[in-house]
């Protein structure tokens, strides 16, 4: 399957080229520091993705570095500039870098709100850290693809061995290093889970704003899928269908995680969009006659946006979880190297009862564990953040 | 529970309309009635869906198995047919309308045909056997696992911000957030072959077998030894839940009037806790004590695999492996039906409890 991400030297150059508009536009308005980390993160993004995570950065970069050097003219409140002395009619290059300077400083926001939230930090970093070791740790640590039985210990009845200075986390049944296939194991796996949560928030975020919207008979019919696949036990019917269906596509797998996740969100976005839809900003906005499209994007998405940032980290979260277990439990035949299979093969080749072998085991699992842990965290620290009635309780 | 009748707005009865219209009416809209039309639809909506998964769609199973019929027993595509017909227990040749109507009707009698790997065996007899196994370990554990996060959830918004409040909720969130299956392996790995605490390979199955099978105290004794496990990862992993969650529900609880007026009155701290800050906490859990069986239950198939227990999830496992279909279809629509059973009953537990979704959902139909 095609998406995988390995940093490459072409994306390297891509970072580094991209990196110079948000540096040069700070340079421009002598914002050192904003300039340089605004460099650092467009290089590191490029050199993952190259275009598809280089120019989404490249974006955010400029639009902080505007923030920081914009001084809002338009806006008497602020610039304390006399009502008769504001030129309301912008050009269309002011009208872009107003636009990129509330992008910048809705950016600059999310982050304060993120570092001053213990936990949801924590989990952020974690889930940073495992995602820049499955994209640049291949660099460092090659992976180990052919069995190794040289390195089969003098005396020892099989090949599974503890940690050592030289293999830090063991080797596996084919004497190769655990560490390599833990560095080189995450990617396919995280990608999955990424595309199989966004498409599902997708398909929920129309479904649910079509119902909310909409109403009548089309309300009925989604609410009615969105009841039936909630209440019909999960895990079995993910079982049922991967077992039916022996998908081997890790696109198709993501489909059918998306297939499964999407009726939770729906319900949620359906029910944000009719209580929103009676809220006063919201009349007060169609009494003005702002138009359908304004309302949409102005007074009810931005509403929403946490609540859907929230369940995307919860549907990603999901689509892994499943992902795991069908590999763990033996129903989908993806490809080594990959954690769950490192769990499948261990048990598979008797390392669950081999006291030697646990380390093999415990690696994929702990690896596994701690990730979802900071999806968890992440994401309950974003509700937090965005709902007001949480930050003093939980 | 019968139709409840509407004091502000008194069904207005023109002299036209026929008393059965009202009835009709008052029937449609009753909670209870909803509720379970609502859990009905549901069961055959799955039916349905399996009948087709099975039979309809391309590469189906009945194809697959006649492929392999014909190639392993070297016999024509005819024979061939009829056998991997009678296997799956209907006729492929019948009209789409009339097999379906056929296997509803086979459905409704409890007939879920034979086992396609171990021929003679009925699908309903794999499931008897196998089915208490899970309700057994998965209902033990959920009960333990919601007493405990109930009872815990509730003293730490009490006490909020104190210790256990602090350890609680670190060690919740924690087993909150991993996923369950890493609790067994844990307990496998670490417990088990590092710690020596229990033999894993012991352990295996649902009872130890040199036991007589008998209402003997050591018969039984050996069914919660074995069970053990599994109920411990089932409360392990469930039991986060219920504490963040009773704790948040507990909080919003005690910010209410109410409660207010209870301690203004000078009620002792033991009366307002169990008698008006739990209860009231305790509605939103209902629910979700039906939903998490549904969960729980889903769960039961790694759980029951890792520890070899004799349940359904395990066999529905090996029926997906095996590629017995038969077999499969039963014991999914056997876990369907018990998840949806359950949340009818939840549903209507909560309309008893408040009254407020009763009448709500009149309102709204």
């Amino acid at each position: 399957m095609g998406f995988s991400t390995v940093a490459t030297p072409t994306g390297l150059i891509i970072g580094l080229i991209i990196g110079l508009i948000p540096l040069g536009i700070a340079i421009y308005y002598r914002k050192w520091w904003a300039g340089i980390l605004g460099y650092i993160a467009c290089v590191l993004s490029g050199f993952a993705c190259g275009f598809i995570g280089g120019i989404p950065m490249m974006i955010m970069a400029t639009a902080v570095v505007f923030s920081y050097a914009y001084i809002n003219r338009q806006d008497p409140f602020t610039s304390l500039a006399k009502l008769e002395e504001v030129n309301f009619k912008e050009t269309n290059r002011e009208f872009l870098v107003r636009q990129l300077a509330t992008f910048g400083d809705s950016i600059r926001a999310t982050g304060r709100m993120l570092i001053r939230n213990k936990s949801g930090f924590i989990g952020f970093v974690g889930v940073m850290f495992f995602i820049i070791v499955s994209v640049f740790g291949p660099l460092v640590v090659p992976y180990e693809g052919q069995p190794q039985f040289s390195r089969r210990q003098p005396g020892a009845t099989s090949l599974f061995q503890g940690p050592s200075p030289q293999f830090p986390l063991g080797l596996d049944w084919q004497g190769r290093s655990v560490l390599s296939h833990i560095v080189n194991g995450g990617q396919t796996l995280i990608i999955t889970s990424v595309v199989a949560g966004l498409l599902a928030t997708v398909i929920a975020v129309l479904f649910g704003s079509l119902a909310g919207l909409l109403g009548g008979i089309i309300d009925q019919i989604l609410s009615a899928i969105s009841n039936f696949i909630l209440t019909i036990p999960q895990t079995p019917l993910l079982l049922v269908l991967a077992g039916l269906l022996s998908l081997n596509n890790n696109f198709l797998l993501a489909v059918l995680f998306a297939l499964l996740n999407w009726p939770a969100l729906m319900r949620a976005i359906r029910a944000q969009v009719l209580s929103l839809r009676e809220r006063d900003y919201v009349e007060a906005a169609r009494a003005l006659d702002l138009g359908t499209w304004h309302i949409i994007s102005r007074e009810v998405f931005p509403n929403m946006i946490s609540y859907i940032a929230v369940n995307l980290i919860f549907s990603i979260r999901a689509a892994m979880y499943n992902l795991v277990l069908l590999v763990i439990l033996g129903l989908v035949p993806l490809k080594e190297p990959d954690w769950g299979i490192m769990i499948y093969m261990g048990r598979q080749q008797g390392a669950l009862f081999n006291p030697s072998a646990s380390a093999m085991l415990m690696a994929p699992i702990i690896a596994i564990a701690l990730f979802q842990l900071c999806l968890v965290l992440f994401s309950r620290s974003l509700e937090e953040i965005f709902n007001p009635r949480l930050r003093s309780g939980v | 529970m019968t139709a409840t009748v509407q004091p502000q707005q008194p069904v207005a009865q023109p002299s036209e309309s026929p008393n059965w219209r009202v009835w009709l009416r008052k029937f449609r809209k009753n909670y209870t009635v909803r509720v379970v039309a609502q859990g009905l639809l549901t069961i055959w909506a799955v039916t349905t869906f399996t009948f087709f998964i099975i039979r309809l769609m391309p590469g189906n199973p009945l194809d697959i198995k006649i492929d392999q019929l014909q190639r392993q027993q070297g016999i024509g595509y005819q024979e061939a047919r009829a056998r991997a017909a009678s296997l799956f227990g209907f006729n492929p040749d019948k009209p789409a309308g009339e097999q379906y109507v056929e296997y509803i009707g086979k459905m409704l009698h409890g007939d879920l045909g034979l086992s396609i790997t171990s021929p003679g065996v009925k699908v309903t007899d794999e499931i008897i056997q196998f089915l208490p196994w899970t309700l057994f370990s998965v209902g033990l554990g959920l009960l333990v696992s919601f007493i405990l996060g109930v009872g815990l959830g509730l003293l730490m918004a009490y006490w909020r911000g104190g210790i256990l409040d602090n350890v609680v909720t670190i060690i919740s969130s924690i087993l909150y957030g991993i996923p369950d299956f890493v609790i067994p392996l844990l307990l496998i790995i670490i417990v088990g072959i590092q710690w020596g605490w229990f033999s894993p390979g012991a352990m295996r199955g649902g009872v130890d077998p040199s036991i007589p099978v008998g209402l003997t105290f050591e018969y039984i004794g050996s069914i919660f030894k074995f069970a053990l496990l599994p109920v411990v990862t089932y409360v392990l992993s469930s039991v986060g839940g219920w504490v963040l969650t009773m704790k948040s529900s507990t909080l919003s609880t005690l910010g209410e009037d109410y409660i207010n007026v209870a301690k203004a009155r000078g009620l002792s701290e033991r009366r307002i806790l169990t008698g008006y800050v739990g209860r009231n906490a305790l509605l939103p859990l209902v629910t979700r004590l039906a939903i998490s069986i549904g969960f729980v239950v889903g769960g039961s198939v790694i759980v029951e695999e890792l520890f070899q227990y004799p349940g359904i999830g395990r066999n529905l496992l090996r029926a997906i492996n095996a590629r017995d279909y038969t077999t499969m279809q039963g014991m999914f629509l056997v876990i369907t039906i018990a998840v949806v059973v359950s949340n009818v009953l939840a549903d209507l537990l909560f309309g008893v409890l408040d009254p407020r979704v009763r009448l709500g959902g009149e309102e709204e139909a």
